[in-house]
């Protein structure tokens, strides 16, 4: 610049080392970083203004008494955050804690809605315990016979292996087409009709609670600080997950959801704070953040209620989320879609992950770099690609085509959608494994194969425990867009409205963006359009969010144990 | 111990090149490629015979013959791309792992040719332990690196134990004892690459190949690890590429020197080697004249 310059004429050949000719490309630069700043909020603002406006819709919050957003805002707000900073000042460890602890307390009651849905309201607590037990059977079984045949080969294990899967779990079926008879029922088949059947929430705590036990022993046990024998953990879990039956039951309660919600919260807080009390005794001052937290909450709804100020009108409430579609649209609900997703999002996980990591592993560690094979394999890895960006209404026509034409299973049920988006995002689920696959760094394999680990050896004890966080994350975050899908339901013929939830993966079923979009095109009314259709969409935003924190936990997690 | 420690005796510094005497009775060997002669101080356990590699077309060793004798310290040295660490990774076949490697000629494990087709690679990498450039422990606890290699091969009797001689094999031991269950990866560089060679030695390797184990370490990490190798030659055969010529001095009892295009130029004691070389090429590189 000219002023920066005065001993070097304007009309010099020669700059001055200093400032010059640099300052367009610095015009330039500026204006760059403005528009890619502006780029970024401008995506950011557009989504972050209809949520909004979405969740202003399902939750009205302008039809509330002021005098209740006061007191929410003075007994809810206002302590929660003055105890998340003051925290934070005196004892961040402390705090990190207290989040943890609440954060624990919302992923647990997600885990336990899920739970509750299926298990105790799709198939029931007592066809739960009796598969349970009927696998843990065949489970004791397998292990006995291992024990006593150790160096069994690996045809012999697999024959052994099929056995007691058919005779605990799938029986052998009659198979009307063939017109064969039923020839073996499995092992559950009989608990069920068995003369003493234990009451619905012992049956849940009797398999939950050992269950539990058994991971909180092991994380326990992994930690050789805490000194707590791993008996007296699964002892507690247990003799804790019958108490808080017993406990719910003698008063009235859900029993059932109570033993649920002391195995998703009770028992992961308890392992955790141990853990702490262990580690970081003055850290368990950070109990202090959920409980204000809660304790706030608490107060804030007694205060409204007691003294009779109304609350918000919400679209969004409990008996939104628990009662079926109405013609009304105050009596509307979500449940049965709710269901139909959650059982849905079972089946695609179920189906998509296994075949999907299988399909990255072989890819990755396997399959040939060189040769025609090679070339073979470059182009699939390309084409998986492609296959990704296929649109999702094409995926539908092969549901259509493949699974309800050509397999034969029924239009419309939990399993054929569920098959259908588990191959829409089958593709997205390669990608994100190969690629967590590829990150394991190289001297990691060559170090396994140089102690004489086998591929196999290498792949099981290097390659995917170091790849799993990775996977995890990606794979979440494609259920994420599985649970959103509308078109491949439309195709596999998904109910618009259903009155009631399916019965387990072989019933008709809707899923919720199915019946947010009926919502909007079968009902001309403005309820339904703004007030319903809003509070579906922030349920299937709730459950999508979720789903992508617990991806982003686990990502964080694994960081943290590099 | 799996096998019998060779009492370590007085190399004798001339003629140990064109030494070979048979291995040992009991051993797996087999006809092929044994060779006796009368006198020696130490038999050859690993043997060369106009061993060639080729990626694709490209030959990266070019016809290499040598004997590399049991519980001693055998050094390579060379240039870049001479080809020393191909050779290294033949011995042990990781070269299999790369598509485009090819492996002619003859290469004797305790007489048996590692490249027939009979020989597993996996068995044979048992026997043959590495350790890397880079220190690369696995994202797993202390404990759960140097186990590793016993419980892959489903021997868990005395882990504790196992785990407990390898790392005081590796000189490790004392700094670590605290600390089993914490991270291998929370280690400086040096006692990562300690625990390498722990976790290369817990399996009970007959020889353990080290490529280049110090070239990633500052120097007291470096003095330690050769402390180390020296100990460790008592019960392994070691042989160790490296580009540090002193180093390769201080700590081998024969030293190979590698020129460029995968020629082996000089194979001989150590001694001999930095002392008075027979080839002017090796003379003119350990002198630092080229290289």
């Amino acid at each position: 610049m000219a002023t920066e310059t005065p001993d070097v004429p304007a009309d010099s050949e020669e700059q001055a080392w200093w400032g010059g000719e640099s300052s367009v490309s610095r015009i330039r630069g500026v204006a760059f970083e403005y528009t890619t700043l502006f780029a970024t909020l401008f995506g950011i603002l557009m989504v972050a203004i209809l949520l909004i406006y979405v969740s202003v819709d399902a939750i009205e919050p302008f039809t509330a008494d002021p005098v209740w957003h006061l007191t929410f805002f003075g007994l809810f707000v206002v302590p929660s955050v003055t105890t998340w900073v003051v925290l934070g000042r005196v004892n961040p460890t402390a705090r990190t804690v207290g989040s943890n602890t609440f954060g624990m307390i919302l992923g647990g009651l997600f885990v336990a809605a899920g739970l509750v849905i299926v298990i105790v309201k799709t198939y029931g607590s007592i066809a739960w315990f009796a598969v349970s037990i009927s696998v843990a059977i065949g489970a004791a079984a397998f292990y006995g016979y291992l024990q006593k045949r150790p160096r069994m080969n690996i045809i012999e294990q697999a024959a052994v292996f099929v056995a007691l899967a058919i005779l605990t779990v799938t029986g052998i079926p009659a198979i009307e087409p063939l017109g064969t008879p039923e020839l073996l029922s499995p092992i559950w088949a009989f608990i069920l009709v068995a003369p003493f059947i234990p009451l619905e929430w012992t049956a849940l705590a009797v398999t939950l609670g050992p269950l539990a036990g058994a991971i909180a022993a092991r994380r326990v046990g992994s930690d050789r600080e805490i000194e707590t024998p791993w008996t007296v953990v699964l002892g507690a879990v247990v003799a804790g997950s019958l108490a808080a039956g017993a406990i719910a039951a003698t008063l009235g309660w859900n029993a059932e959801a109570a033993v649920v919600i002391f195995v998703t919260i009770a028992v992961p807080i308890g392992i955790y704070l141990d853990g702490v009390r262990t580690h970081d005794p003055s850290a368990i001052v950070g109990l202090v953040f959920p409980a204000v937290v809660i304790g706030g909450l608490v107060a804030a709804i007694v205060t409204t209620e007691t003294l009779g100020f109304a609350r918000p009108d919400a679209w969004l409430d409990w008996g939104f989320l628990t009662s079926v579609h109405s013609r009304t649209a105050e009596d509307a609900g979500i449940y049965p879609a709710l269901v139909g997703s959650v059982l849905m999002i079972l089946v695609i996980a179920a189906s998509a992950f296994p075949v999907g990591v299988g399909a990255a592993i072989y890819l990755e560690e396997y399959a040939p770099n060189s040769g025609w094979l090679g070339q073979l394999v470059r182009l699939i890895k390309i084409n998986i690609g492609n296959l990704a960006g296929v649109p999702s209404v094409v995926y539908g026509m092969l549901g259509l085509a493949l699974i309800i034409r050509f397999i034969g299973l029924p239009l419309g049920t939990v399993i054929v959608g569920g098959f259908t988006i588990g191959l829409l995002i089958l593709p997205i689920v390669i990608i994100s494994a190969q690629e967590a696959i590829r990150a394991v760094p190289d001297s990691m394999r060559q170090a396994s194969y140089g102690m004489g680990a086998t591929r196999w050896q290498t792949t099981r004890n290097v390659v995917l425990p170091q790849a799993m966080p990775g996977i995890l994350t990606g794979t979440i975050l494609a259920l994420g867009r599985a649970i959103g899908e509308t078109a491949p339901l439309i195709l596999i013929g998904a109910a618009t409205t259903i009155y009631r939830p399916p019965g387990g993966i072989f019933s008709k079923f809707s899923a919720m963006p199915k019946q947010i979009h009926s919502w909007v095109v079968n009902y001309p009314q403005a309820d339904f359009r703004y007030g319903v259709m809003a509070a579906g969409v922030v349920t299937l935003l709730v459950v999508l969010l979720g789903m992508n924190a617990a991806a982003i936990i686990i990502r964080n997690k694994y960081q943290r144990n590099q | 111990m799996a096998h019998e420690p060779m009492e370590p005796s007085e190399s004798d510094t001339d003629s140990a090149t064109e030494t070979l005497i048979s291995p040992s009775p009991g051993s797996e060997a087999l006809d092929a490629g044994r060779l006796a002669t009368d006198a020696g101080t130490t038999e050859p356990v690993i043997q060369a015979r106009d061993v060639s590699v080729y990626y694709n077309d490209d030959r990266a060793l070019n016809s290499v013959t040598m004997d590399i004798p049991k519980n001693r310290v055998t050094a390579m040295v060379g240039p870049s791309g001479c080809g020393k660490s191909t050779f290294l990774r033949c011995i042990n076949r990781m070269n299999d792992l790369i598509d485009a490697a090819r492996v002619e000629g003859e290469l004797l494990f305790e007489g048996k040719n590692v490249y027939d087709d009979d020989v597993d690679p996996v068995v044979l990498r048992r026997r043959i332990g590495m350790v890397f450039q880079a220190p690369n422990p696995f994202p797993k606890s202390i404990y759960d690196n140097v186990a590793y290699g016993p419980k892959i091969q489903g021997d868990t009797r005395n882990l504790d134990e196992r785990v407990e001689r390898a790392l005081k094999g590796a000189a490790l031991w004392d700094e670590v004892k605290d600390q089993l269950d914490s991270s291998g990866l929370d280690l400086s560089g040096g006692q990562q690459q300690r625990l390498c060679i722990a976790r290369a030695i817990a399996v009970d390797p007959d020889v353990i190949l080290m490529d280049e184990p110090a070239s990633a370490l500052d120097p007291v990490a470096t003095s330690k690890i050769e402390d180390l190798i020296a100990d460790l030659a008592e019960e392994y055969t070691v042989v160790i590429v490296t580009h540090n010529m002193q180093q390769a001095a201080r700590i081998s009892d024969k030293t190979a020197v590698f020129l460029t295009g995968g020629n082996l130029a000089e194979f001989d004691d150590t001694a001999k080697i930095f002392e008075n070389p027979e080839n002017q090429e090796v003379e003119d590189y350990i002198t630092g004249k080229f290289g």
